[in-house]
């Protein structure tokens, strides 16, 4: 029998579709066993989800699909889920006793497929190769349609919209319907009605090699978060055979990517002391992520609030005190590291929650690779940066799964989001299901930009001279809200939110993200100045005014990702002599301060809690904004800073970020040690 | 071979409990749907897999309810604990259509929920009623199962 992917719609298919079934409860094991091989599907059980991840890792081209329960000792599913997502981008049905709504919207949002309530029926098991088949053609389907990634993100959470709906899920019912009411916004603002993942022709599945994905981070970090288009990149990488679609989908899962390892991080919750390894910024493109990464402050905290805010994790976001959540998650995750290593520049900062999920533990790693767009083949070598960064901060557990997975594999992250990249319209890694579910996020879905990359900070590179713009491959979030205030930031609308909006006016939504950076007082004018998504999402940490607080919410997580990226950006930017575009905070110290309390970070890092503590650093949050500049796809995403620094290149010289609404980047100016991750200090 | 009508009137009427017996599995609401599904994944592939998962349920399930008097008994009250095992003992009877042992596990959580630890207590005794009762009837069932299974193939083989 053909395997499913190969046959794709040929007679075999789904027979013969390989199902890796993960439950502690040896009974549902045997009768789900039982009835996959009666569905004619190749079953294999497991009845640990170490050991499963372990397998899937080995290999992860051995399964086409996962169902895994929610319930389990020794990891919870949510997590597993997560991280497959993020690493091998495979398809997870979630399954339970229980039914409770909320249980199950969670489930979604964490990108599960479909969430299946025990016990199970034949009838809904003969139906689950659907989602083999729609991970598979609805990234190619959002492409053709769109031509752009906010079309894209859309389409995306069209379909992923579709995909709950298709879910006879008992239990799921109320949660299908809200998925469909948002299922039916996004159709509204997608013009793709993109609810039929196969509508594209299927494509053949591109593999993203590490060179290829070195290309393509080369690419967006030459054209600017804000400037990386799949039809630019595609024409920049030039690469025969590559599609924009392809493109298109890979820049999703990288964003999300990027996103999910901010979040991570910030799930980390870690005491925001250790400012994520900006080393791992530093790998991005040109942009000086070192720097950023150093200023890395931004707590794991932050950075872990900054994931869950990106990834809609409604429960304990933290809400970190006007932090650039984003920027704190990349911060924390890097393990503070006060040179870029910090995690991926894409990481989106969400909330630190205290979720074990924050933080995608893969995600940091991915983040960690992630670093730079460029840096995804750099993973491997951002990546250990990252990891240790990671190892930094491992405040809580979930750091301490981000950062052994990040260990584990610095190479699957990145390979695992690449290869899965072309499946996945969802950006980076993160199953985009899970950003679009993200309520609040929604830019996070569509932009999957989970990267904190400040993509959608464009905000933040909006002062950012265009030549600077290319560096910041901050992934651009559509949602980027998540990056500011975790996933929501990314995807939140807040689109662009700049990062960096160190120009306060430059980018539509950069500028005002930044403003997180300052503490409270900068960041509101900041926002207020530039662009809607502005609007203070970048509280990075600044103390008193978490502007955006993080909220997940589309604009706020404009904030949000300041905050955090804030937060990095102190750590960065001392590191680097870059100004943080961060505006991270400046010192590490502040970001500790902030990060703390996981502080509504922004997506950049800056937390925008309310309580900031970060507050002198916060100027770099402002500049944060600039660094986040990403293109906005229209979605606010608030790629933020993924990595402090790294978010921006160095072009984005903190100067830039000046801009009147930046008061922020008065702060990161001011802070003159803030290091210039993206060069702009006179870099440009 | 020997007396051809007797295993067949032995064999219609194990038949005939059999069914009866189930039917009352049904009607008293010790069994659910869920159950038939199982017998219906039974083949010849897998002839005997409803009684191997059952056997596996009611290996698993008393190591559980241990487990809960044991947490019970604790002090401090884990209700958090408690409610993970009971959930997880609701997942494993629910696959077996075990549904009166599965709606006393909600009821359980329910308690667990209210931090009602007399409640839980009182549930913890119920479960473990039900558990015996269910394991003595699916025993019975089985066993005449066993008892008609090599019959009918030879009958049908006969026919």
């Amino acid at each position: 029998m053909a395997p499913p992917e190969e046959a794709g719609g040929g007679d075999q298919f789904p027979v013969g579709m390989k199902v890796l079934v993960v439950d502690d409860d040896q009974t549902c094991l045997a009768v789900l066993k039982r009835m996959l091989v009666q569905c004619r599907y190749d079953a294999t059980t497991c009845s640990q989800a170490t050991r499963a991840l372990a397998m899937l890792r080995e290999n992860r081209g051995a399964f086409d699909v996962i169902i895994s329960d929610v319930h389990m000792p020794d990891m919870n599913g949510f997590r597993l889920l997560e991280l497959v997502g993020l690493e091998m981008d495979l398809p997870v049905i979630m399954m339970s006793a229980d039914s409770r709504t909320d249980l199950v919207m969670k489930g979604i949002k964490h990108g599960a497929c479909d969430y299946l309530i025990k016990p199970v029926r034949m009838e809904e098991l003969k139906n689950i190769w659907q989602h083999v088949v729609r991970k598979k053609f609805g990234g190619s389907k959002e492409h053709e349609h769109s031509g752009s990634l906010d079309d894209t993100d859309r389409n995306r959470l069209t379909n992923n919209d579709n995909e709950y709906a298709s879910s006879a899920n008992d239990g799921a019912e109320d949660s299908w319907k809200s998925q469909k009411k948002k299922r039916d916004k996004e159709e509204d603002d997608s013009e793709l009605e993109s609810g039929d993942p196969s509508n594209n022709s299927k494509k053949p599945r591109v593999v993203w090699s590490v060179e290829l994905h070195q290309q393509f981070v080369n690419a967006v970090n030459h054209l600017g978060i804000d400037k990386a288009v799949p039809k630019k990149i595609l024409e920049l990488m030039n690469v025969p055979g590559l599609t924009r679609e392809n493109v298109a989908s890979h820049l999703q899962k990288f964003r999300l990517y990027l996103k999910r390892i901010a979040q991570h991080h910030a799930g980390m919750a870690n005491p925001y002391s250790v400012p994520a390894s900006s080393a791992q910024v530093a790998s991005l493109g040109g942009l000086d992520f070192q720097a950023l990464a150093a200023s890395g402050q931004i707590p794991p905290q932050a950075l872990a609030a900054l994931q869950d805010e990106l990834l809609g994790r409604p429960t304990n976001s933290l809400v970190l005190p006007g932090r650039d959540q984003s920027s704190l998650r990349l911060a924390a995750v890097k393990g503070n590291k006060p040179h870029g290593e910090q995690i991926a520049f894409g990481q989106p900062i969400y909330k630190v929650q205290n979720n074990s999920y924050a933080a995608l533990p893969q995600n940091s790693s991915a983040v960690g690779r992630m670093p730079s767009f460029s840096a995804w083949p750099n993973n491997k070598l951002g990546m250990s940066d990252s990891m240790s960064a990671l190892g930094h901060v491992n405040n809580s557990q979930n750091s301490n799964m981000v950062l052994h997975e990040l260990q584990q594999q610095p190479d699957t992250m990145l390979s695992g989001t690449l290869h899965t990249l072309d499946v996945k319209p969802s950006g980076i890694v993160m199953p985009s299901q899970s950003l679009n579910t993200f309520p609040a996020s929604e830019g996070l879905s569509p932009n999957q930009n989970s990267l904190i990359i400040p993509s959608q900070s464009s905000g933040f590179l909006t002062g950012i001279p265009p030549s600077m713009k290319p560096e910041l491959v901050l992934p651009t979030s559509q949602s980027s809200n998540s990056l500011l205030g975790g996933i929501d930031l990314i995807n939140q609308a807040s689109t662009s939110q700049p990062f960096i909006s160190s120009h306060g006016g430059n980018l539509p939504g950069l500028m005002n993200r930044n403003s997180n950076v300052m503490p409270s007082q900068g960041i509101s004018s900041f926002q207020t100045g530039n662009t809607p998504y502005l609007v203070n999402q970048n509280s990075m940490g600044m103390g008193s005014k978490p502007p955006g607080v993080l909220k997940t919410e589309s604009t706020d997580s404009l904030n949000q990702n300041y905050a955090y990226a804030n937060h990095m950006d102190s750590g960065l930017l001392s590191s680097q002599s870059k100004n943080a575009q961060f505006g991270f905070l400046q010192s590490p110290n502040d970001i500790t301060g902030g990060w703390s309390s996981l502080q509504n970070m922004d997506g950049y890092r800056n937390t925008v809690g309310p309580s900031q503590p970060v507050s002198s650093s916060s100027s770099f949050q402002s500049s944060n904004a600039a660094l986040g500049k990403l293109p906005d796809q229209g979605r606010g995403k608030n790629l933020g800073f993924v990595g402090k620094g790294t978010c921006i290149p160095n072009r984005f010289a903190v100067d830039e970020i000046e801009s009147p609404t930046n008061s922020l980047s008065h702060s990161i100016g001011s802070s003159g040690d803030i290091p210039d991750m993206f060069g702009f200090s006179g870099q440009m | 071979m020997m007396d051809l009508s007797e295993p067949t009137m032995d064999y219609s009427n194990l038949r005939r409990q059999i069914t009866f017996m189930k039917k009352s599995f049904f009607d008293q609401g010790y069994l659910d749907e869920q159950f038939n599904q199982l017998e219906e994944l039974q083949d010849e592939s897998s002839p005997n897999f409803v009684e191997e998962v059952v056997a596996l349920f009611l290996k698993d399930s008393p190591r559980l309810l241990s487990n809960i008097e044991q947490t019970i008994g604790k002090y401090p009250q884990d209700f958090y604990r408690l409610d993970s095992l009971v959930h997880q003992l609701k997942g494993s009877g629910s696959s077996i259509g075990a549904v009166r042992m599965k709606n006393e596990c909600s009821v359980f959580k329910a308690h667990c929920n209210d931090r009602n630890l007399e409640g839980c207590r009182r549930s913890l005794q119920k479960m473990k009623r039900e558990h015996a009762t269910l394991k003595q009837k699916l025993e019975s069932y089985f066993q005449l199962l066993r008892q008609v299974g090599p019959r009918e193939h030879a009958v049908n083989s006969r026919k």
